[in-house]
């Protein structure tokens, strides 16, 4: 009876019981290959020839923009994909700076889509090195209202800070409770920049584009270094509050950004192992936080942000708990739609585990997209192709989810877009887990407000 | 990531010097090797500077590899050419071919110096591949005041 009651639950919930095992021993890198049964393969693109084909994805969030963004990275190109069928992407258009072989750096990082009036742009994040062409670049801003008419899509700015040569990492499009639209930057220095994005795309005067920065308090700015590697930008019902959770050399720190033009600190979270300080996403209530710091063996960590977000303490050092797909690699970004953590995982692809109690992290399903061989990733210079020395950092580079069907896509440094489902996850919005209506995903009509109405 | 950035150049930063830039082929012609050496302009002063103030320099290629311009398609001759790091505004500086060849002048602060197979050797515009290319050394520059050591200084 008990076997046969044990069966039934296994059937109920094949994918799980075994994946819930943190310690089980991780799957040999050439078995490394396909997915566990609550994930579906949708489709894979080929977004670029060659080793690398891409950096960060960005999906549009409106029922009627069936619309993607694929990062080309060191292609220097960005990839507009047609996602009304899902299974069969369908190319769109493509952006590639001027001369790229001129041009020297790691490229197309990161992509936002956004919305100002009616109109849709997309920004596309670039970096290249200091001594080349295009070094003050950080971003290029297209107007991408006409698709799927590609033909009408055009470059309506280019955003460029020349105090700091190497463009921007990492962006955040945030529509704030004051309802403008604004454009966070990482730069090569201690702070992160603000941009009001209606006057770029407007028009207005360059010098006018720029409102504000966020400094990182963390403590290697001491060394000369301690800038921003990425960050998320939320509105806090409880504080009613607009609030910026940034990750940089030296750790995490949380500041009010409800008026941009000049942002208070609230708390920090530092401590030892946590210099590489890489992503910081909070749950939709800003009470736990997923972090990621960028070393091999480095897990994921999951903190309780109470103590600093009620003001009890400056600085959070302990987290609550840790997850990993594998002790052995590294896990990359990640979006948060409580309580399902979706993770681009570098060489183990998407991964996602849920967070239903915050202290004991339950992986749910995976793919694996790399098809890599272990520690070959990225690194080196284009002389070398790019190639590292006992580099983790290839594979699952990006994820993105859509809100309102619950599509799941991973961009691949190695083998570029895929598409899945996630069985049962058939779209998200917060009030169905008993939280704000927060996430990524920006109200560009109504703002971060409306999450709080039905 | 960041730190394959910093690898990368450092690698590029450790190749110049002062007056010489390192150039790079591409997959147009593989092959093509050379480098640029900044030489002041000829001048009664020693030191050729425009009447506003910027270095002009002539610059002396020494080049290898080159193919035949028309096994590249439909060209009969290479081109260089200085361009703005912004490559909005480039100028032709003249012909230039496997040895030893001066062509000039470069004025501007900050600049990459450029070869293309050219159709025309009088082309003003350039519209042929790219063969070599390089930045000028002093794209390594950079305001001070933004230096980390710096940060909090007021200017002046």
């Amino acid at each position: 009876m008990r076997i046969n009651r044990l069966a039934a639950l296994l059937l109920l919930f094949p994918g799980v019981l075994p994946a819930q095992d943190n310690g089980m021993a991780p799957k040999s890198y050439d078995e490394k290959r396909g997915g566990s049964d609550k994930v579906s393969l949708l489709k894979r693109v080929e977004n670029n020839p060659g080793p690398w084909k891409a950096a960060d994805v960005e999906i549009e969030q409106e029922k009627g923009r069936p619309f993607l963004y694929v990062s080309g990275f060191v292609n220097y190109n960005s990839k507009i994909y047609d996602i009304t069928n899902t299974s069969n992407p369908k190319l769109l258009y493509t952006w590639t700076i001027q001369d790229p072989e001129l041009h020297r750096g790691i490229g197309a990082m990161d992509g936002k889509y956004f919305k100002i009036d009616g109109r849709y742009y997309y920004a596309q994040s670039l970096q290249f090195q200091q001594g080349t062409p295009d070094a003050e670049l950080g971003a290029v801003i297209l107007d991408v209202t006409s698709l799927p008419d590609a033909s009408k899509v055009k470059e309506v700015a280019r955003i460029r800070y020349p105090a700091t040569p190497g463009g921007f990492h990492n962006t955040f499009a945030y529509k704030h409770s004051d309802g403008r639209a604004l454009y966070f930057a990482t730069i090569n220095d201690s702070k992160a920049l603000v941009y009001d994005l209606g006057k770029i795309v407007k028009g207005d005067p360059e010098s006018s584009w720029l409102i504000g920065a966020v400094p990182n308090p963390t403590p290697m700015k001491q060394m000369g270094a301690g800038g921003y590697h990425d960050f998320y930008i939320a509105y806090d019902p409880a504080t009613k509050k607009d609030k910026f959770y940034g990750a940089g050399l030296g750790g995490y720190s949380v500041w009010d950004v409800t008026r941009p033009e000049a942002p208070t600190q609230e708390f920090t979270v530092t401590s030892l192992g946590l210099d590489l300080a890489h992503t910081f996403t909070p749950s939709p209530d800003g009470r736990y936080a997923v972090t990621e710091t960028e070393y091999q063996y480095s897990p994921l960590r999951i903190w309780d942000l109470e103590p600093g977000q009620s003001g009890k303490t400056e600085n959070i050092d302990q987290p609550i708990a840790a997850w990993a797909a594998d002790w052995q690699t590294l896990s990359h970004n990640h979006e948060v739609r409580w309580p399902f953590v979706f993770v681009s995982g570098y060489e183990d692809g998407l991964q996602i585990f849920s967070l239903e109690d915050p202290k004991n992290p339950k992986t749910l399903g995976r793919w694996y997209t790399c098809e890599c061989t272990h520690e070959k990733g990225f690194g080196g210079s284009p002389e070398n192709g790019w190639q590292g020395d006992h580099s983790v950092m290839q594979g699952a580079f990006g994820v993105d989810v859509r809100n309102y069907d619950g599509l799941v896509v991973i961009s691949d440094m190695r083998t570029g877009l895929w598409t899945f489902k996630f069985q049962g996850f058939n779209g998200w919005n917060g009030r169905d887990h008993g939280q704000p209506n927060i996430s990524s995903v920006q109200d560009w009509d109504r703002g971060p407000t409306a999450a709080l109405t039905p | 990531m960041l730190k394959a950035l910093c690898v990368a150049g450092l690698v590029l930063a450790g190749s110049a010097t002062p007056f010489d830039i390192p150039l790079r082929s591409t997959s147009a012609a593989p092959t093509a090797k050379g480098a640029a050496r900044l030489q002041y302009a000829a001048s009664p002063f020693g030191v050729a500077v425009t009447a506003d103030g910027r270095a002009s320099y002539d610059v002396r290629f020494v080049l290898d590899g080159l193919p035949e311009p028309a096994t590249l398609g439909a060209f009969t001759t290479y081109l260089a050419w200085m361009a703005s790091p912004d490559l909005k505004t480039w100028r032709r500086l003249g012909t230039v071919r496997n040895g030893t060849t001066v062509v000039g002048q470069a004025d501007l602060n900050k600049f990459l110096i450029v070869v293309t197979a050219e159709a025309d050797s009088m082309a003003t515009e350039r519209k042929g591949p790219t063969i070599l290319h390089g930045p000028s050394p002093s794209t390594w520059l950079q305001s001070m005041l933004t230096h980390p050591l710096f940060r909090g200084i007021p200017p002046g």
